[in-house]
């Protein structure tokens, strides 16, 4: 295109007027035209990809503090199932989660596989349970279909949706900031 | 530009605030010392006070808060007046004084606006203070009138507001020290695994010597078997050309291992004397002594004694004690609290004493005591009326807290441990500031989170003595490991009494529970693995011996068996983070040498779990009955139709039945032919107001027992007294936004 565009210029080629207008407008309505592909791809959202019980779910990588190896984990009596332990993040003491009581899924046993995902936001901050951490990667939002109706309970209502890859999306922020998850027993 | 300027005022302001406290608690004290100095030392209190006025409005007037300076300003008037003789010292004058300094103080802790009616009152205030001005400017004795007195004095003031710096102190934001300390707590950590680490590296030196010499055994052996053999064997040989070789080596790591362990213990206690010598001046930077809280208190006890038309004297011992600066400030309000306690409910009117045979005057004392080296113990008592152990009863048995039958079994101290739950009063009257029976409560929390303990005593007509004893301070202390379900936890020393080894016989079974004896008491006795998880099921062990810890907590003590005592360590308390905001017995946790977590016990909360185990074994101790509510009826009295409307909106929308009446006559004529469960009536009303009418009820055979509830728009200590005398159950100060009180005070009631 430029190198035709060169040529014709370096030839001494001048467009008529109606010809300029023609070129004009139709320059005109291709800029204007909507580029529809690209806009939707834009909208990216960045994800922790983990396994527990043989599912994989996501984390939305901004609530994400880091990930760390769950080696030495404290079992806390008088707890709700759902408190897996504490563990001691270089001198700080986190509680650990267990997901697999909220979505009724199978146990499998500790491995050294099994990490922390610690997540938080202004407020609170916690780690997750995972089996396995996987990788980051991106998923278009379009990606995300609304999770499956037949999903009830806690379930559907800490997900955020499923990718076509059956990739469960976590809603982060609902599980961080919802009172259920805060152990406070007074006797 | 706008915003810098802004933020800089906001800057100034705060920093205005911090030395506004200052002036102001200077002047209060100034104000008590000078009312109940002699003359010759008025003089020196009264300079003090005009300074500090004088300063404070200095200040006042940089940040633009004209309130304040005024306020100053006629302080800073009447002390000139006081100075020159102009005018003397009377209750009333200190009265209007200790007003303005509340006034101040109030304009202070408000960010922003004051009420229409604040404002009207400081401008009466200061009124009240040039009339008194211009009394003196006329009085004949003093020919000199007062015309500018700001001008006339500035030149004789020093600048006293830097006075800190001479005495070589530095002001440094507490959270900047706070964060100081947190980081050198942390080192404790590394000072723990530092000795884990020179104690393993001595257990593998000692595993290395044993290896070598069976090494070595076998190294002569061979030797040995070679020169028996007639022909040298070309296999042995090869094995020794391995084995002298290593040998040496061997003898190298040795002395390699001993060394580096001999370092790493050498390290380790200079680490360790390093890290504690830190930690311990850290701690004493963050140490406050108790004057610094106390400060506050000769005033609210002039205060609230003037309010209630007592006489007491305050009496405060070792106020120079240093504690922990967080300990202090979570005191602060359980002080408060028991002063306010001991001038409510023990202190008797002056009348009363007099009937007593009792000095007139009443006397608080509060007094601090170091305890051993690392507890504090806080006495608040008075000498006043005490409380009537029976009446506590009975006051618990009623509210349903306690059955008869339980109370009938417990000691007289347990008894009086009963003014700590929630819900006991013996206070005859509920007010918006006490009756309520929450106070005490929320004080024996506050110790009990403090790792503290709290117990009274009392006899009657002689006072009572609220006894309080506090570790020193918080984050650090010490910490009992023990072994349960296999598992490693650390129990707070504070409250352990003893370890003691118990032989199984001696376990003797009382009423289902088990117990032992200790010096003639017989204490209960419980696994703590049960109480920590009631669905694991009891180990049979079948040792002779089992290991017992005896926790005590307030007045309560019991024995708790575990699997092993291990030892005791210096432990750094950490929270188990946000999501786990409280757990039931489980206070905390720390980090020991080796990088592991040992949760800590809550003494407090194991000891209810206990008695509730061994009465449910099966059940967890979670839900707890309540009644349904039923629908209750309620008549309310009062002669405006707006309030009777408003009321009555709150009440239905709280789930009441409500019906009205328009003044005490209507009211009881209602009462004759309808039942209702309890009534709120205004006091001032046409025909029959809300005293008679309650003494009315009161003195109805059928009506007796109707509880009654006033509630008045301006509260005045006349008629609260007046209420107690006709036998209403509360008196409640009516606010038009707020009416929690009043509800809670009627679900109190019915």
């Amino acid at each position: 295109m430029s190198d035709r565009i060169e040529t014709a210029v370096e030839s001494g080629y001048t467009p008529q007027i109606p010809e300029k207008e023609r070129i004009l407008k139709a320059r005109a309505v291709a800029l204007a035209k909507q580029p529809e592909d690209t806009k939707v791809d834009d909208e990216y959202i960045e994800v922790v990809e983990f396994k527990l019980s043989y599912e994989n779910y996501g984390i939305e990588s901004g609530y994400v503090r880091e990930v760390y190896p769950l080696k030495e984990l404290t079992h806390v009596p008088c707890t709700p199932p759902f408190v897996f332990g504490i563990i001691n993040v270089r001198g700080q003491i986190l509680s650990v989660i267990d997901l697999r009581k909220f979505f009724e899924l199978p146990e499998t046993g500790l491995n050294d596989m099994n990490r922390a995902i610690i997540v938080h936001n202004s407020r609170i901050e916690f780690g997750i349970l995972a089996d396995v951490v996987l990788e980051v990667h991106s998923i278009p939002l379009r990606e995300i279909q609304p999770p499956l109706p037949a999903l009830t309970g806690t379930r559907a209502e800490y997900l955020r949706g499923v990718t076509k890859e059956r990739l469960a999306v976590l809603d982060i922020e609902k599980i961080l900031s919802d009172k259920k998850i805060i152990v406070h027993e007074e006797i | 530009m706008d915003e810098n300027e802004e933020e800089f005022l906001i800057k100034l302001i705060s920093i205005f605030k911090v030395e506004a406290i200052e002036h102001i608690s200077a002047i209060t004290s100034g104000l008590i010392e000078l009312e109940k100095a002699d003359a010759k030392m008025q003089m020196e209190h009264i300079e003090t006070i005009y300074r500090e006025a004088h300063s404070l409005k200095g200040a006042a007037r940089s940040v633009n808060l004209k309130e304040i300076e005024s306020i100053c300003q006629a302080m800073e008037s009447v002390f000139a007046a006081l100075k020159r003789k102009e005018i003397i010292t009377s209750p009333q004058l200190f009265d209007m004084l200790h007003q303005a300094v509340n006034f101040i103080g109030k304009l202070i802790s408000k960010d922003d606006e004051i009420t229409a009616l604040e404002k009207s009152q400081i401008i009466e205030n200061i009124r009240h203070f040039e009339d008194i001005l211009k009394n003196a400017a006329v009085t004949p004795h003093q020919s000199s009138v007062r015309e500018k007195p700001e001008e006339e004095t500035k030149p004789e003031i020093p600048e006293i507001r830097h006075s800190a710096i001479h005495e070589g102190t530095v002001r440094i934001p507490t959270v900047k020290l706070d964060s100081l300390l947190l980081q050198a707590e942390e080192l404790l950590s590394l000072k723990l695994a530092a000795s884990q680490h020179a104690t393993e590296l001595r257990k593998i030196n000692a595993v290395f010597a044993l290896w070598k010499q069976e090494l070595a055994k076998v190294h002569a052996e061979i030797q040995k078997g070679q020169g028996s053999l007639e022909t040298k064997d070309v296999r042995f040989n090869h094995i020794l050309e391995i084995l002298d070789p290593n040998n040496a080596s061997i003898k190298s790591l040795e002395s390699k291992l001993t060394a580096l362990a001999k370092s790493a213990e050498i390290d380790h206690k200079s680490l360790g004397g390093m890290v504690d010598n830190l930690l311990d001046d850290m701690k004493t930077v963050l140490m406050l002594p108790f004057s610094s809280l106390l400060g506050v208190f000769p005033k609210l006890v002039r205060d609230l004694s003037r309010d209630q038309g007592k006489d007491v004297d305050l009496v405060i011992q070792g106020e120079e004690i240093e504690i922990d600066r967080r300990i202090l400030e979570e005191m602060k309000d359980p002080l408060i609290h028991l002063v306010r306690n001991c001038i409510d409910h023990g202190i008797e009117k002056p009348e009363v004493r007099n009937l007593k045979k009792k000095s007139p005057r009443g006397t608080v004392k509060l007094a601090i005591t170091a305890k051993d080296s690392n507890k504090i113990e806080i006495l608040v008592s008075d000498d006043g009326a005490g409380c009537d152990a029976s009446e506590l009863k009975s006051v618990a048995v009623k509210r349903g807290i306690i059955s008869q039958k339980e109370v009938s079994k417990l000691n007289e101290k347990e008894v009086l441990s009963l003014v700590f739950v929630s819900g006991v009063s013996t206070s005859p009257i509920i007010t918006d500031v006490s009756g309520r029976g929450l106070g005490l409560a929320i004080v024996h929390e506050k110790v009990e989170k403090l790792n503290g303990m709290v117990s009274f005593e009392t006899k009657i007509d002689t006072g009572s003595t609220f006894r309080i004893v506090v570790p020193l301070t918080l984050a650090t202390f010490r910490g009992l490991l023990v072994h349960v379900n296999e598992q490693m936890f650390a129990i707070p020393v504070i409250n352990v009494e003893r370890v003691v080894r118990v032989k199984t016989e001696e376990i003797r079974t009382v009423e289902g529970r088990d117990t032992i004896s200790l010096d003639g008491q017989v204490v209960s006795m419980i696994r703590l693995g049960n109480v920590l998880e009631p669905g694991e099921g009891e180990k049979n062990k079948t040792d002779e011996n089992i290991q017992v810890v005896v926790l005590r907590s307030g007045e309560k003590r019991m024995a708790f068996v575990v699997d092993e005592v291990v030892h005791e360590q210096e432990i750094l308390v950490k929270s188990l983070g946000r999501q786990l905001s409280r757990v039931r017995n489980i206070m905390g946790a720390t980090i020991l040498g080796n990088g592991r977590i040992a949760p800590i016990l809550n003494v407090n909360d194991l000891m209810r779990s206990a008695v509730k185990v061994t009465y449910a074994p099966a059940q967890a101790p979670e839900e707890v009955l309540k009644d349904k509510p039923k629908r209750r009826s309620i008549l309310e009295v009062d002669d405006s139709i707006t309030a009777r409307t408003l009321l009555k909106n709150i009440l239905e929308s709280a789930g009441y039945d409500v019906k009205t009446a328009v003044d005490g006559v209507d009211a009881f004529s209602t009462l004759q032919t309808q039942e209702f469960d309890l009534i709120v009536s205004d006091l001032d009303m046409p025909r029959m107001n809300g005293f008679d009418l309650t003494s009315k009820i009161r003195n109805d055979r059928k009506l007796s027992e109707l509880p009654v509830v006033l509630v008045t728009g301006l509260e005045s200590r006349e008629d609260k007294e007046r209420g107690i005398e006709v036998g209403a159950n509360a008196y409640i100060v009516k606010s038009s936004f707020d009416h929690s009180n009043l509800l809670e005070v009627i679900q109190r009631l019915i």
